[in-house]
C-alpha cells in the first residue's frame, strides 16, 4: 500500500462511522496550546512570529483545532453529540531524528456522547478497525487511565491544596517525589495576625502592615487576597502535618502497576483494599469494564494490551483512558496509532463557556508505512 | 573549516580575562584594527581562525558546530543546547565570570518559598485570572527544563530582552529567571530567590564543539592549546 492508500483506508473507516470530514485552521495563536497545556509542550511546537509580533504555531495535532471548532459550535447555541473526522497534516518538532516535522494524521473526535467504558471501548475498536484496514498487525498496545491517580488521591482525604498539588505534579516530568518528601513550612510569627483576622478586610490590613514592617514593596499581578489565600493553604497543609507516610506507600504501589490490561483492575483493587480506599471503586470498575468490552470486541488484541498506571501522564490534555499502538520496525516513541479521552478540553479551550465530553483517536500513515516495511 | 576556529568574547571583563588566560598559557591574542576591531590573531597555535564574538554567539557556534572551540558562559551553553550537555564539551572551567542562574519572585509573596509553592500559586492564579503566571527570562530552554524537572507547569514564558529584574515591577511578568552574582539587584527590585530555585552555578568555560568538523589540523592546534594551558584529561580530547 502507498501512503495515500493507507490514508484512504483509514479515513473511509472513520467517515463510515458517521463523522463529518473537516480540515480546520493550520495556524493557531500560540496561546491556545501554551495556555492550555503549559510551556512543557513548547519544545515540540513549530512556533513563528507574525508580522505584528504575535507568536503563532502550526497545529501540533488535529485534536486542538477540531475541539476549537466544537467549542465554537456549542457556544453558538447548537447542542447535541457531534463527530468529526480528518485526514490532514500536523506539524511538530521531531523527538527522534528520523521523524518528519510535517506528517499526516487520520483520525476522529467524538464530542458530547456519554463518557463511560462503552464509549472508551468503541473508540478504541474504531481506531483498530482502521489499523486493520491499513493491513498492519499491531505488536503491542500500551494503555493507561489518567483518572486513576486522581481517584486514589481523592480517596486519601488530604487537604485540598496538597491533593491538587499531587495531581498536577503527577502530570509533570519531575513527578510527585519532591512533593511527597517535602516537610511543611511553619508560618512566620508576623504573618499569624493575617491568618487570625476575623474579616477579609482585617486580614488584608494585617498583611499590608506586616509587609510595611518588613520594608517589602507590593509588586506583581497577584492580588493581596490571592497571597493571603496561598498563606491559608500553607497553614492548612502545616496543620495536616505534611504528606503522611500512607500517601507515599499508596503512590509507590500505584507506580508499580505494570501488567497485562486484563489484570489491571485486580491489581488496582488490591491496592485500594490494602489501604481501605473504597472511594476508588468507580474508577477501577471502569478500567475493568472497558477491558472486558475490548476483549469481546477485539479478541485478537487482548494478549498484547498492557496497562501502566503512569502511562501517558505527560500527554497534556488527556484526562481518562488513553492508549498507544505499536507496530514492527518502530520505537515505542513512534506509535502507529493512538487515542484517548479529554473530557476537559472543550471547557479548557473556551474558558468554561462550553463543555463536552470528548474522545478520539488517530492513525499515523507514515509510520504504518514503515511498520509494513519495504515491498508491502 | 580545516584550521581551528577559535572564539573569545568581544568585550568587557570576559574578554580581558579570556585574553589573560590565553596569554598566560603562552598564546597572546592581538586585535586587528585596534581595540574596536572584531578580528584578531593568536600566537603559538599555528594557522588558527581567531574570532571575537558575543558570548551568546560563541555558545551558539559551539552548539551548532560552526566554531571548534571558545570561551563562553556555561549558562548560555546550557540554554542554547537543544538536547543538553551532550551538545557541547566543557574542557576547562576558567574561574571567572561566575554567576548563578536563579528563580526569583516578589518578596511580597510570603506564601511562596519553593518551586512547589510556585506551582500552587500558579494554579490558583490561572483559576482567578484565566491566564497563566508569566515568567520573564533570557534563558528559555534552561527555564523550561528546570521547571519541568521540578514539576512546575503552571506558567508561561516571556522572552526578556534586558533588565529582566524589572519585569515584576512593570507588570510584564511576575516571576523571573535571571543571572545574579550578589543578589543585590534582585533585592533592590523587591525580589527574593526561591530556596530550591538555583538552576545553575555558572562560570566562564573553555568549551569545544562535538558537532564541528574536526580536521587533523584543527585537532593538532587544540592539542597544543591543551598542553600550554595545562588542561588535564586527554579523554576530553578523544571525545571530540
Amino acid at each position: 500500500m502507498t501512503h495515500s492508500a493507507i490514508v484512504k483506508a483509514a479515513r473511509s473507516r472513520f467517515e463510515g462511522s458517521g463523522a463529518e470530514l473537516v480540515d480546520p485552521a493550520y495556524i493557531l495563536p500560540s496561546d491556545i496550546p501554551l495556555e492550555l497545556s503549559g510551556e512543557a509542550v513548547r519544545a515540540r511546537l513549530c512556533v513563528f512570529t507574525d508580522h505584528r509580533g504575535n507568536e503563532m504555531v502550526m497545529r501540533p495535532d488535529l485534536t486542538l483545532p477540531v475541539a476549537g471548532m466544537e467549542a465554537e459550535r456549542l457556544a453558538s447555541g447548537t447542542n447535541g453529540p457531534k463527530a468529526y473526522c480528518y485526514a490532514a497534516e500536523a506539524f511538530r518538532l521531531p523527538a527522534a531524528s528520523e521523524d518528519p516535522m510535517e506528517f499526516t494524521q487520520v483520525g476522529f473526535e467524538w464530542f458530547g456522547r456519554d463518557s463511560g467504558p462503552v464509549e472508551d471501548a468503541e473508540a478504541f475498536a474504531l481506531v483498530h478497525e482502521a489499523v486493520r484496514a491499513c493491513g498492519v498487525v499491531p505488536e503491542a498496545v500500551a494503555m493507561g487511565d489518567l483518572a486513576v491517580f486522581p481517584a486514589f488521591i481523592d480517596a486519601l482525604g488530604l487537604p485540598r491544596v496538597t491533593a491538587d498539588l499531587l495531581k498536577r505534579a503527577f502530570r509533570q516530568e519531575g513527578g510527585v517525589r519532591a512533593l511527597v518528601e517535602a516537610a511543611p513550612v511553619p508560618i512566620e510569627a508576623d504573618l499569624v495576625p493575617t491568618l487570625e483576622a476575623a474579616t477579609p478586610e482585617e486580614a488584608e490590613a494585617a498583611f499590608r502592615a506586616a509587609l510595611a514592617e518588613r520594608g517589602i514593596p507590593l509588586i506583581g499581578t497577584r492580588s493581596v487576597s490571592e497571597i493571603i489565600a496561598g498563606l491559608r493553604a500553607r497553614a492548612a497543609a502545616l496543620a495536616a502535618g505534611g504528606v503522611p507516610d500512607t500517601v507515599r506507600d499508596v503512590i509507590g504501589a500505584l507506580a508499580s502497576v505494570n501488567c497485562t490490561a486484563s489484570e489491571a483492575a485486580d491489581q488496582l483493587d488490591a491496592i485500594a483494599a490494602r489501604y481501605s480506599l473504597s472511594r476508588t471503586s468507580a474508577a477501577i470498575e471502569r478500567v475493568a469494564r472497558r477491558m472486558e468490552l475490548i476483549r469481546e470486541m477485539l479478541p485478537e488484541l487482548k494478549a498484547i494490551c498492557r496497562f501502566r498506571s503512569g502511562f501517558g501522564r505527560r500527554f497534556t490534555y488527556y484526562d481518562g483512558f488513553l492508549f498507544e499502538t505499536l507496530g514492527p520496525n518502530l520505537t515505542e516513541r513512534q506509535p502507529i496509532a493512538s487515542g484517548g479521552r479529554y473530557d476537559g478540553l472543550v471547557s479548557g479551550l473556551s474558558n468554561g463557556k462550553a463543555n463536552a465530553t470528548a474522545i478520539g483517536g488517530v492513525v499515523r500513515p507514515d509510520r504504518v508505512l514503515r511498520a509494513k516495511g519495504r515491498g508491502a | 573549516m580545516t584550521r581551528l576556529s577559535l572564539a573569545i568574547p568581544s568585550k568587557g571583563r570576559l574578554k580581558e580575562k579570556s585574553e589573560e588566560w590565553l596569554a598566560s598559557a603562552g598564546f597572546p591574542v592581538t586585535q586587528i584594527g585596534g581595540e574596536r576591531g572584531y578580528q584578531a590573531e593568536i600566537a603559538g597555535l599555528g594557522d588558527v581562525e581567531m574570532r571575537l564574538l558575543s558570548a551568546r554567539e560563541i555558545a551558539q557556534g559551539l552548539v551548532d558546530g560552526s566554531l571548534h572551540a571558545g570561551v563562553t558562559g556555561e549558562d548560555l551553553l546550557h540554554d542554547l543546547a537543544p538536547v543538553g550537555e551532550s551538545d557541547f564539551h566543557v574542557l576547562k572551567r576558567l574561574g571567572f565570570g561566575g554567576a548563578d542562574v536563579i528563580v526569583a519572585v516578589p518578596q511580597a509573596w510570603v506564601d511562596v518559598d519553593t518551586m512547589s509553592d510556585l506551582e500552587a500559586a500558579g494554579a490558583a492564579f490561572r483559576k482567578a485570572h484565566h491566564r497563566r503566571l508569566r515568567v520573564a527570562t533570557k534563558y528559555m530552554r534552561l527555564t523550561r527544563r528546570f521547571f519541568a524537572a521540578r514539576s512546575v507547569g503552571e506558567y508561561r514564558l516571556v522572552e526578556s530582552a534586558g533588565a529582566t529584574e524589572a519585569a515584576p515591577t512593570t507588570g510584564s511578568a511576575d516571576v523571573i529567571v535571571d543571572i545574579t552574582s550578589t543578589g543585590a539587584t534582585l533585592k533592590a527590585n523587591g525580589l527574593k530567590i526561591l530556596s530550591d530555585g538555583l538552576i545553575l552555578k555558572s562560570e566562564a568555560v573553555f568549551a569545544a564543539s562535538p558537532g564541528a568538523v574536526w580536521s587533523p589540523e584543527a585537532r593538532a592546534s587544540l592539542e597544543v592549546l591543551f598542553a600550554g594551558a595545562a588542561i588535564k584529561g586527554k579523554e576530553l580530547l578523544e571525545k571530540i
